[in-house]
C-alpha cells in the first residue's frame, strides 16, 4: 500500500448553529481543508454522518460535493453510528492507499439541533439494537449507565472518581477556540447536575451539538503540499455487538482493544511512543472503558490514574487536550474527523488551544456503546 | 416507536426468552445469532433462558426517548439468566429500592403504543419476593 499524508485539515466551531445547515458545517470545514492543501481539488469525498435523517437528507456526498463546486468527483457517504467519521477518515486513507486516487476530501458532519430533543435522543439510540434494546424504551445514557454502575460496582470505582475527567476536559476545553463548552467546572458542579439516566448526571454526559470538520488525504506522490507532512500511519476498525446482552465482558470495550493493537501495529509503533491522544468520552464511563482498553491503563484504573494527574497536558500520553466529547463537543459523525484534524495539528505545532510538542498521535472513535470502534495512528 | 409487525416477528424471542446455545462450544447468546460469536459454528440450537435472575446493573432513565414519556422514571437492568444475559425493564419496584444482585422473575406486561397503535406485550422482570 502507498503511503498517505495529510494535507489540510479544517474545522468549524462546535456548538448550535441555528444559523447554519448541514451543507454548510460541511462546506466550510471542507473549504478550509482544501485551502489548507494549496487550494488541490480532491477527487473524492467521503462523508462521515450518522443522523442526517433528523434533516430530512441523505444523499450527503453528492449535496455537499455540488455545494463545494465538485461535480464529477467521486462521492460517498460512510455510517458507523457515533464512530462513523473514524470509519470515513479509514475508508478515505484506503481510497489513496490502494492508488485509486491522490486526493482524497474526508467530511464529517453532524446536525442536531433542528428537531426537539426527545427526536434527537430517539435518534442517537438508533446505534443500539432497535429489536432487543430500544423496544424497552432504553436512551443511549441509559446504556451506556448500565455499563458505568457495572464498572463502578466490580472495581470498587466511586462516582467522583469518574465525575473529575469531566472536570479535566472543561479545563482542557477552555482554550479551544472551537470547543463547545468553554467554561471550567468544579466536580461539586458535575454532581449537582440533573441526572438523566441513573448514575449519570448531565455533566458526566456530552452535550449534543452541530460541527464539521474535514481532513485532507493524499498520496505520497503529491505529498509536497505540505511542508510538515503528517502521514497515516495506522488504522483500525474492529465491531462487537450492537446489544449489552450478548456482550462477552460488560467492563471492557473488546472492539476498542482490536483495534488500537491493530493500528499500532500497521503503524510498527509501541503504545508508549504515543504523545497525545483524542478518545471517544462520550461520558466519564466512556474515558475510563477507552483508556483501559487501549492500554493507557490496567483495567479499573483509569479513574486513580487520572486522579493522579495521568494523561494530563504534558504527560505522555497527554489525553484529550481538545477538552475531548465532553468540552469540545460530539458532533456524532463529525467527532472521528475532528479528532484527526486536532491531532494532525498538534503534532504540526499549530493546535490554538493548549499544545504539547510530539511526534506520534493516536484518536479513538467509537459507534454505540463500543460496538464499532475506529483508531487511527498519526506520526510526523 | 415500534411497529406491531415488529413485535410479532420478535414473540419467540421477547416473550419466551429463546436464545441460542452453540452446540460446539457451548456459548449461549441472547438474542440468538446465526453464528456463534465465540466459535463461528452454524450448529446452534434455541433454548428458553430460565425466568428467574438476578439483576447485573440497572439504571432509572429521567430523561425519556420519544414514546416512553409515560413509563418515566424508567428502570432498565441487564440481567443474568443462566448462562445469559438479557436487558430489560424492572417493574413493581421503587427506583431506589432497585440493587444489583437483586432477584427478579419474568412477567408478561405491556409497553409502549406502537407506531401504528398497536398496545404490545413484552418480558418485564419483576422483584422475586420469598
Ligand atoms: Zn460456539
Amino acid at each position: 500500500m502507498r503511503r498517505v499524508y495529510v494535507a489540510g485539515v479544517g474545522m468549524v466551531n462546535v456548538g448550535k448553529h441555528v444559523d447554519k445547515s448541514l451543507r454548510d458545517l460541511a462546506g466550510q470545514a471542507a473549504l478550509k481543508a482544501m485551502e489548507e492543501a494549496g487550494n488541490e481539488v480532491p477527487e473524492a469525498l467521503v462523508v462521515g454522518n450518522m443522523l442526517s435523517s433528523l434533516v430530512e437528507q441523505e444523499n450527503l456526498a453528492s449535496l455537499i460535493g455540488d455545494h463545494i463546486g465538485l461535480r464529477g468527483a467521486c462521492g460517498l457517504k460512510v455510517e458507523g453510528a457515533c464512530g462513523s467519521g473514524g470509519l470515513a477518515l479509514m475508508t478515505g486513507y484506503s481510497l489513496v492507499a490502494s492508488g485509486l486516487f491522490n486526493k482524497v476530501l474526508v467530511v464529517g458532519v453532524e446536525k442536531l439541533f433542528e428537531r426537539p430533543s426527545a427526536d434527537v435522543i430517539r435518534g442517537l439510540a438508533y446505534a443500539a439494537d432497535a429489536d432487543y434494546e430500544l423496544i424497552y424504551g432504553v436512551t443511549f445514557s441509559g446504556l451506556n449507565a448500565l455499563l458505568m454502575r457495572y464498572y463502578m460496582s466490580k472495581y470498587g470505582v466511586r462516582y467522583e472518581e469518574l465525575a473529575y475527567w469531566s472536570v479535566l476536559m472543561h479545563k482542557n476545553g477552555s482554550r479551544n477556540p472551537y470547543a463547545q463548552l468553554r467554561n471550567e467546572i468544579t466536580l461539586d458542579d458535575v454532581m449537582k447536575s440533573p441526572v438523566i439516566a441513573d448514575p449519570i448526571r448531565l455533566y458526566d454526559s456530552c452535550p449534543l451539538s452541530d460541527g464539521a470538520a474535514a481532513v485532507f488525504l493524499v498520496s505520497e506522490d503529491i505529498k509536497k503540499l505540505t511542508d510538515t507532512p503528517v502521514t497515516v500511519a495506522g488504522v483500525s476498525n474492529s465491531i462487537d455487538s450492537t446489544d449489552l446482552s450478548s456482550r462477552l465482558e460488560l467492563d471492557y470495550l473488546l472492539a476498542s482493544s482490536t483495534s488500537a493493537r491493530n493500528s499500532l501495529k500497521m503503524a510498527k509503533v509501541d503504545l508508549r511512543e504515543v504523545g497525545v491522544a483524542e478518545i471517544h468520552d462520550a461520558y466519564t464511563i466512556t474515558a475510563a472503558l477507552s483508556i483501559e482498553s487501549i492500554g493507557f491503563a490496567e483495567r479499573g484504573k483509569a479513574p486513580k490514574a487520572w486522579s493522579e494527574g495521568r494523561f494530563s497536558p504534558g504527560d505522555k500520553p497527554s489525553i484529550n487536550l481538545s477538552g475531548g466529547l465532553k468540552s469540545r463537543g460530539h458532533p456524532v459523525g463529525a467527532t472521528g474527523v475532528y479528532q484527526v484534524a486536532e491531532v494532525v495539528m498538534q503534532l504540526r505545532g499549530d493546535f490554538p488551544g493548549i499544545s504539547v510538542p510530539a511526534e506520534v498521535g493516536l484518536t479513538q472513535n467509537i459507534g454505540g456503546a463500543g460496538s464499532n470502534v475506529t483508531t487511527v495512528v498519526l506520526r510526523r | 416507536m415500534t411497529t406491531i409487525q415488529r413485535v410479532w416477528r420478535l414473540k419467540n424471542t421477547l416473550l419466551n426468552l429463546l436464545a441460542s446455545r452453540c452446540s460446539v462450544c457451548g456459548h449461549v447468546t441472547y438474542p440468538p445469532k446465526m453464528r456463534c460469536p465465540v466459535c463461528g459454528s452454524r450448529e446452534l440450537r434455541e433454548e428458553s433462558l430460565p425466568r428467574e435472575g438476578e439483576v447485573l446493573s440497572y439504571t432509572i432513565i429521567r430523561v425519556p426517548a420519544k414514546g416512553f414519556e409515560d413509563f418515566t422514571p424508567l428502570i432498565i437492568a441487564l440481567i443474568k439468566l443462566g448462562d445469559a444475559k438479557v436487558l430489560a425493564e424492572v417493574v413493581d419496584v421503587k427506583p431506589e429500592e432497585v440493587s444489583v444482585g437483586m432477584r427478579v422473575v419474568a412477567t408478561v406486561r405491556r409497553t409502549a403504543q406502537t407506531i401504528d397503535g398497536g398496545v404490545p406485550y413484552v418480558i418485564k422482570f419483576k422483584p422475586l419476593r420469598s
